[in-house]
């Protein structure tokens, strides 16, 4: 007990200082308006700082959720586009409100498990299967454009029959002329895909964009594929090879949407009795 | 020793009116240029007996501070300042200590001679007025007034006590 006294003694000077210089700073930061305003920001600028950075971490926590979020948030976005330009196409007067109780086109929103690019016919597997009723037909496509179309479905997964793959046909058009023809991956680079079929009689000019024609049950209508990149006449018929230049680069697509066309059933039947 | 007291006392009283009444009212400015102020009140603590407790040095400190303070208007600024060079004056001393030692109680230049005084006026004054001038501004942000204050300040006071030193030449 002595030796804490004497320390007290010993180190009384200093402590009186500490303790003096403490009453001195609460006397001016509560009596002097200009210190205590500087002292109540640089406070707060060091709290910001401190809650900002907590934040950050709270937020990279949340990327997936939040990814997961904005994945619904646009699939939504992209229903809402396709499905205004099929109803302003139908009937110019239907207004959009009312025709949204009976969307034609729902988008569901699914990631990519994995996915084949390198070779000649190239399948993408989905994380998402039948029970979030996905089936064989829908259409997949990507913010940029097209990506295939499901061809197995299991409870969790389904597989992708992508465009770049030797078996893959669709319908595709020239927007500015209206010719509709078959997009196919006739060669090796995943960017460049050729659209037969298109008849020689059509002026064609590079730079064309070239989109979905809406024939198929897969896809809707004016869905963005590419540009025209080159163009030459087919072997020995009366049509025109055009390539085009996709504008997804496929590699890297994470999260992809699957289009559910309500109407699809109804119009296969209706194709198949046709023929 | 009551002689020695009633010396710091009377000098105490002297400088704190001087600096209160009459050095506070100086006002030198050109235009922007207004970072001269004399502050000499800190010699006060600077000519305590050497042999004086430190506690009772670091008290002296702050209530002389505390008392320019309700002059001054900016309660707790001089008071952190004078409290700061009280507690340091231990130090200062043993850095500038002469040859001999301190064997006299006056720390003044008449014992010690006048090289010994100014240097351990010049960094007394100047600590005392850089954390001063720091804790006015409160904040880095002023750190050019900061130190044109400081260093023009110390100046003008530097001078300003040197000459009274010659004039006065206390012992104690």
């Amino acid at each position: 007990m002595s030796n804490v006294i004497s320390l007290f003694i010993r180190y009384s000077a200093f402590i009186l200082f500490i303790l003096l210089e403490i009453i001195s700073f609460q006397l001016i930061i509560k009596y002097n308006k200009s210190q205590k305003e500087i002292w109540a920001n640089s406070s707060n600028r060091l709290t910001g700082a401190i809650n900002e950075y907590v934040q950050g971490i709270e937020d990279f926590l949340q990327l997936q959720n939040n990814n997961d979020s904005l994945l619904v948030e646009n699939a939504k976005l992209l229903e809402t586009i396709i499905n205004y330009r099929v109803s302003s196409k139908d009937n110019i007067f239907q207004t959009f409100e009312e025709q949204d109780s009976t969307k034609d086109y729902r988008l569901i929103p699914a990631k990519v498990c994995s996915k084949t690019l390198n070779l000649r016919n190239n399948y993408m597997t989905l994380c998402k299967g039948s029970r979030d009723s996905l089936f064989v037909g829908m259409g997949v496509i990507s913010d940029k454009g097209i990506v295939g179309i499901i061809s197995q479905v299991s409870d969790n997964f389904s597989t992708v029959l992508m465009i770049l793959n030797s078996e893959s046909r669709t319908s595709a058009k020239i927007n500015s002329k209206n010719y509709i023809g078959n997009l196919i991956w006739s060669k090796d680079n995943t960017r460049i895909m050729t659209l037969k079929d298109i008849p020689k009689h059509a002026t064609i000019a590079i730079g064309d964009s070239v989109s979905t024609s809406g024939y198929s049950i897969s896809f809707p209508e004016d869905i963005y594929i590419g540009k025209v990149s080159d163009y030459r006449p087919g072997l020995g018929g009366n049509s025109y090879d055009i390539d085009v230049r996709l504008m997804s680069d496929l590699s890297t697509v994470d999260y992809v949407y699957v289009v559910s066309y309500n109407k699809a059933v109804e119009k296969q039947e209706i194709i198949e009795s046709d023929e | 020793m009551s002689s020695v007291w009633q010396r710091n006392i009377i000098r105490g009283i002297f400088l704190l009116l001087l600096q209160l009444l009459l050095l506070k009212r100086i006002d030198i400015t050109f235009g922007d240029f207004n970072y001269v102020h004399f502050t000499v009140y800190g010699v006060i603590i600077m000519l305590l007996p050497y042999s004086m407790n430190k506690t009772g040095i670091v008290l002296i400190g702050f209530l002389l501070g505390f008392i320019v303070d309700i002059f001054y208007d900016s309660l707790g600024v001089h008071a952190a300042a004078t409290t700061f060079i009280a507690y340091a004056r231990t130090y200062v001393l043993n850095l500038t200590s002469p040859t001999e030692g301190y064997n006299k109680s006056g720390l003044t230049a008449s014992n010690y001679g006048l090289p010994w005084f100014l240097t351990y006026l010049s960094v007394m004054l100047l600590l005392h007025l850089v954390i001063l001038y720091s804790i006015e501004a409160f904040s880095f942000v002023y750190i050019k007034e900061i130190i044109f204050r400081s260093v023009f300040s110390f100046i003008a006071s530097f001078f300003f006590i040197a000459i009274g030193t010659l004039i006065f030449n206390p012992k104690y």
